[in-house]
């Protein structure tokens, strides 16, 4: 700010004062000199506030300068932000939303680092594709595949899994991690999805076979419950979150072995659910890798929808034990259990 | 006499009064909270070297970058001091440091030395 004409009658005065000091008129010495002393300290003063209001004027324009800088820097870095929105949420559908969120909420260090945790591990592939999708234009195969996939997700982000790959029209998925309810409820979420994905597959197929494809599509679906390792695979500047170990190959042989429709899980998911899902025995396999056969069995369906006659009938009084499975019963066994109901029931009638 | 060492905060400066080599240094940006109390002890301690200084050397280093208006007042008082002394018979030295491209802070040096009567002043460039 010009302070020139600000201070004109202050000026004039200084000049006054000077005048008469410069021409006499003093008729003390004493009086003299203590107005050069009130003029002296008057100018010093008068000085001191054009300093003062110059340092003002110059601090009150740094800090607007400062304050414009900060205003454009916030209009930057908002622009900034809704940049990496955008290109966040276009990255976050390359991920599970489990794994997104616990990057973007901090929780997971993106570095190479794996753990072991016990998974469930569910693999689905569809029965014959090419030889069903064969005669498909490429552009209605892409169509159709799209749409099976993004079913099949949707179903899968319902139970809560976190979706590993497609590899194809192969899904691969896994409970537990990153986030767990305990390796029973994972278990049984991920057994209770697969059913609720070939109940969804039904409803698709009537719909397809209007678009052209003869045979309906039909999903093998493997699960098996173990210790993987889980992590980030790769290298500092490609990294792949997943996870490898016997468990993934077993999960994987069962859906090989899985019959069209079918969901074949192995003993230790079976154990985990066969409280609330129907399941049959369907022997033992041999899979590939492994050095002894593995018990398998076929899940049904939920035990709710098949109503109480399916359900185990368990027992556990003082002097009586009991837990029966009918379904998973095979016929000798049957007859085995028939027998001894029958002299249970001739004993307590003596009794 | 105990010389007086203050770090730099965001609001006010270094101030560095080494009074056993006859050293006096403020350095940084000046706008404390209460200036007052910032400046006092610093001005009161002044005051009791000048007296023992009687016609010692003594060198005064001012390096600010920004101050406020009551910082500039207490340095006027500072400046006036160290001029009262010179009157006395003192070799003062005072150096203004300023930003080449700060033509308000030279100004401000500028006036500040022409108050002076008594002590030498001298203007340099600050060294980035």
């Amino acid at each position: 700010m010009a302070t020139a004409g600000l201070f004109d009658k202050e000026e004039e005065i200084i000049a006054a004062a000077e005048s008469r000091l410069a021409n006499g008129g003093f008729r003390i010495a004493e009086e003299r000199r203590a107005y050069a002393d009130l003029l002296d300290a008057y100018q010093r003063l008068f000085r001191t506030t054009r300093r003062l209001m110059r340092l003002s004027d110059r601090n009150e324009r740094e800090l607007n300068a400062l304050a414009e800088q900060q205003r454009e820097a916030a209009e930057q870095i908002a622009r900034k932000n809704r940049e990496l929105e955008t290109l966040s949420k276009k990255l976050a559908k390359y991920l599970s939303p489990q794994v997104y969120q616990s990057i973007f909420a901090g929780q997971r260090e993106v570095k190479l680092a794996s753990t072991r945790k016990k998974l469930t591990v569910f693999f689905s592939d569809i029965a014959d594709f090419t030889e069903a999708t064969e005669k498909m234009e490429p552009e209605d195969l892409t169509q159709l595949l799209n749409q099976y996939l993004a079913e099949m997700s949707r179903v899968a982000l319902e139970y809560g899994a976190t979706i590993d790959k497609y590899i194809g029209d192969a899904i691969m998925i896994f409970f537990g991690d990153p986030e767990t309810r305990g390796t029973r409820e994972d278990a049984a979420a991920c057994v209770k999805m697969a059913i609720a994905m070939q109940r969804r597959l039904g409803e698709l197929a009537a719909m397809w076979r209007h678009s052209g494809i003869e045979a309906p599509l039909r999903c093998r679906i493997g699960i098996h419950t173990g210790y993987c390792t889980v992590g980030n695979f790769g290298s500092d500047d490609r990294m792949d979150y997943t996870i490898i170990g016997t468990t993934v190959n077993l999960a994987a042989r069962l859906q090989e072995q899985a019959p069209p429709g079918g969901i074949l899980l192995s003993y230790e998911t079976y154990a985990q659910v066969k409280d609330e899902v129907c399941c049959e025995a369907a022997g033992t396999s041999n899979i590939r890798g492994l050095p002894y056969p593995v018990s398998v069995y076929r899940a049904v369906d939920l035990y709710r929808h098949l109503g109480t006659e399916t359900r185990t009938l368990t027992a556990d009084l003082t002097h009586l034990s009991l837990s029966m499975d009918p379904h998973a019963m095979s016929a000798d066994e049957r007859h085995q259990a028939f027998d001894l109901l029958n002299e249970a029931l001739q004993r307590l009638a003596r009794a | 006499m105990e010389n007086i060492r203050i770090k730099a905060t965001n609001r006010s400066p270094a101030v560095s009064f080494d009074f056993a080599r006859h050293h006096l240094r403020i350095k940084g940006e000046s706008y404390p909270e209460d200036v007052l109390a910032f400046y006092g002890p610093i001005l009161a301690s002044l005051d009791a070297y000048l007296v023992s200084l009687r016609s010692g050397r003594c060198r005064c280093d001012l390096a600010l970058v920004y101050f406020n208006s009551g910082s500039a007042k207490a340095l006027m008082l500072l400046l006036e001091k160290l001029d009262e002394a010179a009157a006395r018979g003192a070799a003062i030295e005072i150096y203004w440091y300023y930003d080449e491209k700060d033509d308000t802070m030279k100004e401000l040096g500028e006036e500040f030395g022409e108050d002076l009567r008594h002590a030498a002043f001298h203007m340099e460039v600050m060294q980035r």
